[in-house]
């Protein structure tokens, strides 16, 4: 009991020192006695806070790192996903550009030729030297296309199809080597052959059946078409004739033709659906003096 | 003398670690409390009373402070006081004590015209606070009552 009373007086008079510190910090404000008490704990405990402060700032940041890994993972994928929309949007624009011209152009090509054509865009290619060379487009069956049609491009002839799906085809380009098209002499009837010869699709072969028909360089070539329009509608342009080989006594001649088509770099083509009523003849090569 | 260092020390891992930590809800367990409490426990009403005005007094001057100094020490005595004497079992005196010094804390602030103590203080910080503590109190007063055995023998 006395051991009570007594701890209830202790209490008593430090409940009361308390009190009586907090009404005088309270009412002096700035001005407090406290001040120096304070400056002193600042002084003892702001340094030992400041040695141990390295500790627990890494220790700090562990937990934090921990603590934030779930969602900072989140941040991450989320971001990354982001990123990777934003890039492929930019991409996708830069190509959206490209490409719309490059479908003017066919556009432009197909409407002087009367052909009806069918845009797609090339998803995929194979070409190693010596094998074949061809491309793989995102237009099928289900767009109308079939085997055995003409591909072509705002430049001119690429190639036929060889297969098509319901969604994709797969089109052959005429510089495979074991592609051949007919061709015809600009501004004349003599016709021939064009054949890849590989060399990434720079060079084309062409073959004039009359080996005493003048050819020269820079004659230019269109397509000769076939039997009803498959697989070459005719009147598409295919290239210009380079070089001419010297091939005394044979019974064809030999030219070296480039193509008009870049058929390394293609993206937009069109697949003629439905050749044209009449032969365009010569109507759909580039202007003279932007031949190449 | 070893209470006032088990105090200190919980006072500085309270400041230095414990508030920095990125505890969800925000909140932190109150060592030095505990501290307290576990002191008292073995110690006594009078010692508790003595150890818990002295380390309310240490809290209110280690910086960081912004609160009236004077204000734990009023709240850490009747803690200490009330812990030492106990109220039913151990556990018990720990609850009520954790459960009534942020009620005081804020009571007194709130005599004071703290601004700092509104209802949204009661109803959201002081509970995560409560729970916190409680969380960690076996383990503190585990900690402040071993540290406690040696001495008690000696004194």
């Amino acid at each position: 009991m006395r051991d009570s009373r007594h701890a209830r007086l202790i209490l008593g008079m430090l409940l009361t020192a308390a009190l009586v510190i907090l009404t005088v910090d309270h009412r002096s404000g700035e001005g407090s006695p406290l001040r120096p008490l304070r400056a002193a704990g600042a002084f003892v405990f702001g340094t030992a806070e400041q040695v141990g402060g390295v500790v627990a700032r890494s220790v700090g940041g562990f937990v934090h790192a921990v603590a934030t890994a779930p969602s900072a993972r989140e941040d991450i994928e989320r971001l990354k996903a982001e990123n990777a929309r934003l890039r492929s949007g930019l991409a996708a624009n830069k190509l959206d550009a490209a490409r719309s011209t490059e479908l003017k152009r066919l556009l432009g090509l197909a409407g002087i030729g009367g052909y009806k054509v069918v845009a797609a865009n090339v998803i995929a290619r194979r070409g190693q030297p010596g094998f074949e060379d061809a491309v793989e487009i995102d237009a099928g069956t289900d767009d109308g296309v079939r085997a055995e049609m003409t591909v072509l491009n705002g430049d001119g002839l690429i190639g036929r199809v060889v297969r098509a799906s319901s969604r994709t085809s797969s089109v052959v380009l005429l510089s495979d080597p074991a592609s051949a098209a007919g061709a015809r002499l600009e501004g004349g009837h003599e016709i021939g052959v064009v054949h890849g010869v590989g060399e990434n699709g720079r060079l084309l072969r062409f073959r004039l059946l009359d080996s005493t028909a003048p050819v020269t360089r820079g004659g230019r070539l269109v397509s000769f078409g076939s039997h009803r329009g498959a697989p070459y509608v005719p009147g598409v342009p295919i290239g210009v004739i380079e070089r001419v080989e010297p091939t005394p006594g044979e019974l064809t001649r030999i030219a070296y033709a480039k193509p008009y088509a870049d058929l390394t770099a293609l993206d937009v083509v069109g697949v003629v659906v439905r050749a044209p009523a009449r032969d365009p003849r010569d109507a759909v090569l580039p202007r003279r003096e932007g031949a190449r | 003398m070893t209470g006032a260092v088990v105090v200190v020390a919980a006072l500085l891992v309270q400041l230095m670690l414990v508030n920095r930590l990125p505890l969800p809800a925000g909140g932190a367990p109150d060592l030095v409390l505990l501290a307290v409490v576990g002191v008292a426990l073995v110690r006594g009403p009078v010692a508790g009373a003595v150890i818990g005005f002295g380390s309310g007094l240490l809290v209110d001057i280690v910086p960081p402070t912004a609160h009236v100094a004077g204000l734990y020490a009023f709240v850490f005595a009747l803690v200490g006081y009330l812990a030492g004497r106990g109220a039913g079992g151990q556990v018990t005196t720990v609850v009520l004590c954790v459960l009534l010094a942020p009620l005081l804390a804020a009571a007194v602030g709130g005599l004071l015209s703290d601004p700092r103590v509104t209802i949204a203080t009661l109803t959201e910080q002081v509970p995560v606070t409560i729970v916190y503590t409680l969380v960690v109190a076996p383990v503190v007063i585990w900690l402040t009552s071993r540290a406690r055995q040696q001495p008690r023998y000696t004194i």
